[in-house]
């Protein structure tokens, strides 16, 4: 399972698995042919901050991880902390997530 | 989905011939095994409660049960009754709504402390004491009612068989440990029945995506903090609005309108989450979708908003005239409306509101109304027709009289104009539309004449004659949409755009202009125009043969619609692509000769190919 680096507002790198990258259609779009991103294996999302890509991130994997969970089993809730919620809103949008 | 009608009814149930409001949701409840837990529940709770009074739960059994079996559940039922909490409360719910439900509390001997349930049990015990049905134990009960083995709700009711058998056991046998271990055990459960629940919510909106997008999640968060904080806060509290946003993490003035752009889209602006847009410095704020903003969210936004100078509204149906004249009176900068859907509004209020606004309404658009009628028309232009620069009127179906625009509109400074779709086409003809142009034409920087399918060249000839008033010939129009005008002939298009330069023009729209042929392109693309245009739609010009697009070189075009257009196929596309560098969307819906086999130039996107699938 390849891996992809998503660089943030501050450089800094929050490496996501491919398959969850393409939760995301933008990410998705930018890991095909052929944009740069798909040779690089990094997307810079120079307008998001650290921590609310981190966050992004861990949505990413979560929605991954359970997406393919069979109908009787629980998913747990997503937590997003109250204070990011703004923020994070606005990314989501732009990520279409 | 299930459906109840088609599930294989006992026999008992049958015999009972009882029948009560069935919701899907409680036989999805029920299909789920959630009556048993909720029976668990009530059985552990009733155990506790025996528990810490031994003597009296011994007494109780030892001197009723043998003798007269219906008084020993009477018995029995007082204590359980009394001990059911709110959260069994939703499951008591749909029990009492159920016959079957009612039969099969009856079964497992646990009382409601419900009425409707109390009831329903009663009439099934009665029934049940006559008929000669024996008894079922608890795993045949459930697979009667077809509810899977495998749940975890029937396991743990199958550990204890029924409440009745339990209750027979000596409760003093069961260690606290044990009871604690269960009791945690329980709990999980039940939280694990609420998702269930949740679940069988879900299936009822249609809702299919078990995962919430990140979208809804935040948005969810943002509306319980804002009601959170809104709760705590005073009435009259004026930093309330500050709060929220601080709260959830602030955001810039220029994120405000992406942000409503965003809670737009996911149908999400409603009277709290309108609190993030108040008390700011907003000065220009556009909401896509205020179907769910009541008025008083409008009241509260002029209210709380005050530098608010362009303010955008659509789908404002529930805008009603106290709320107009609030914005009117509250928004002293105000200079821009841009209203859609204010049906609520009446002649008097739109009245008395262009009354208010006299001198400082520089732009006004109305659309989808049938109440604002001729005699508004009138009066927005009388009160406010020498200020306008911008007005649009779209699908207005009580205006007729569209000739009283050019009495007043004859100032120069008109920048944009658009009449769209009148209710009757011989509401807009090309005298109304010439007077227009005669007097304030010159200097139009928008044309929009969208669906007014009376006119013909004469239109396009006054329009050429207005802008030939200018040095040179140009024209400072920026955009030009003009669709559906199926009488426009090409040899008036061919006029207009060899005599009149358009060196700003950046938007163009010819859709459905059915007469067109290849010249009246040419010709456009020969024009200044060619150099500026970002976007061109050239939807269902079925006449075009594709020579025009030989004279085609739009070196700022990004957009461009070439649907339903039979000379539209894979050489054309990449003749398009090669001669248009900057060209990122292609619009071929309905054009059925662009295959999959198409060379597309990279940074190209073509939409609508019938080859391609999702």
């Amino acid at each position: 399972m390849s891996e992809v680096i998503l660089i943030s507002k501050n450089n800094v790198e929050v490496p996501i698995s491919r398959e969850a990258a393409s939760v995301s259609p933008v990410l998705r779009s930018m890991l095909s042919s052929p944009f740069i991103e798909q040779q690089q294996n990094k997307i810079e999302l120079k307008d998001i901050e650290s921590h609310v890509l981190q966050k992004v991130a861990e949505y990413l994997e979560y929605h991954q991880k359970y997406i393919k969970v069979s109908e009787n089993e629980d998913i747990p809730d997503f937590e997003v902390p109250t204070e990011m919620s703004l923020e994070l809103l606005l990314v989501a949008d732009y990520l279409n997530i | 989905m299930y459906r109840g009608r088609n599930r294989p009814r006992g026999k008992a149930t049958e015999d009972n011939q009882v029948r009560g409001p069935n919701s899907a949701l409680t036989q999805f409840l029920k299909e789920q095994g959630i009556n048993a837990e909720s029976i668990r529940q009530k059985w552990l709770k009733s155990r506790k409660t025996e528990e810490e009074q031994p003597s009296d739960g011994v007494k109780s059994e030892s001197q009723e049960p043998t003798s007269v079996p219906k008084n020993t559940t009477r018995g029995r039922r007082r204590p359980l009754g009394s001990s059911s909490d709110d959260d069994d409360d939703d499951y008591d719910d749909d029990d009492g709504d159920d016959d079957e439900d009612g039969l099969e509390l009856d079964d497992q001997s646990v009382g409601e402390s419900d009425d409707e349930g109390k009831e329903d049990s009663e009439t099934t015990r009665f029934e049940e004491s006559k008929s000669t049905t024996p008894r079922l134990d608890g795993n045949s009960r459930l697979k009667r009612y077809g509810i899977d083995d495998e749940d975890s709700d029937e396991a743990e009711y199958d550990d204890n068989k029924s409440s009745r058998t339990v209750s027979e056991t000596p409760v003093l046998e069961i260690t606290q440990e044990q009871a604690e271990q269960k009791l945690k055990r329980s709990r999980q459960q039940l939280q694990q029945r609420r998702r269930k629940k949740k679940r069988a919510a879900e299936l009822l909106d249609r809702k299919t995506r078990r995962i919430s997008t990140l979208q809804d999640t935040c948005i969810a968060q943002i509306s319980s903090n804002i009601l959170k904080v809104q709760r705590n806060a005073n009435a009259g509290d004026e930093s309330i609005s500050t709060k929220i946003r601080d709260t959830l993490g602030g955001l810039s003035t220029q994120n405000m309108n992406k942000l409503a752009r965003t809670l737009s889209k996911n149908r999400a602006l409603d009277d709290h989450t309108l609190q993030l847009f108040l008390r700011t410095n907003l000065h220009t704020l556009s909401f896509h979708d205020c179907s769910k903003l009541s008025y008083e969210g409008y009241k509260q936004l002029a209210i709380f908003a005050p530098q608010l100078s362009e303010l955008s509204l659509q789908m404002c149906g529930q805008l009603n005239n106290e709320a107009l004249l609030y914005i009117s009176e509250k928004l002293p900068k105000l200079t821009s409306l841009d209203l859609d859907g204010p049906f609520l509004i009446n002649e008097a209020t739109w009245d008395g509101f262009f009354a208010r606004m006299k001198g400082r309404l520089s732009a006004f658009h109305v659309s989808n109304t049938h109440r604002f009628t001729n005699s508004s028309l009138e009066s927005l232009l009388r009160n406010c027709g020498d200020s306008l620069v911008s007005l649009k009127l779209s699908r207005l179906d009580d205006v007729s009289d569209y000739s009283i625009i050019s009495k007043y509109l004859k100032h120069e400074n008109l920048e944009r104009l658009a009449l769209e779709y009148p209710n009757k086409e011989e509401y807009i003809t090309d005298d109304v539309v010439s007077a227009i142009l005669a007097g304030a034409g010159r200097n139009l920087k928008h044309l929009d004449l969208n669906g007014c399918t009376a006119l013909t060249d004469t239109t396009i000839l006054n329009l050429k004659d207005a802008f030939a008033q200018n040095e040179d010939n140009i024209s400072i129009l920026e955009s030009l949409e003009l669709e559906e005008l199926d009488q426009i002939s090409t040899d008036a298009v061919v006029l207009l755009f060899s005599q009149i330069q358009m060196p700003e023009l950046k938007f163009c729209s010819l859709k459905r202009c059915l007469q067109l042929e290849d010249m009246a392109l040419t010709e456009l693309f020969l024009n200044k125009a060619a150099q500026t245009l970002v976007s061109l739609v050239l939807n269902s010009l079925k006449e075009l043969n594709g020579e025009c697009f030989e004279a085609m070189s739009c070196p700022k075009l990004e957009r461009l619609d070439i649907g339903f257009m039979g000379c539209a196929n894979d050489k054309l596309v990449k003749k398009l692509g090669e001669q248009n560098p900057k060209l990122e969307i292609l619009e071929v819906f309905g054009d059925n000769l662009v295959t999959g086999k198409a060379h597309i130039r990279s940074g190209l996107t073509v939409i609508g190919r019938q080859s391609d699938t999702l």
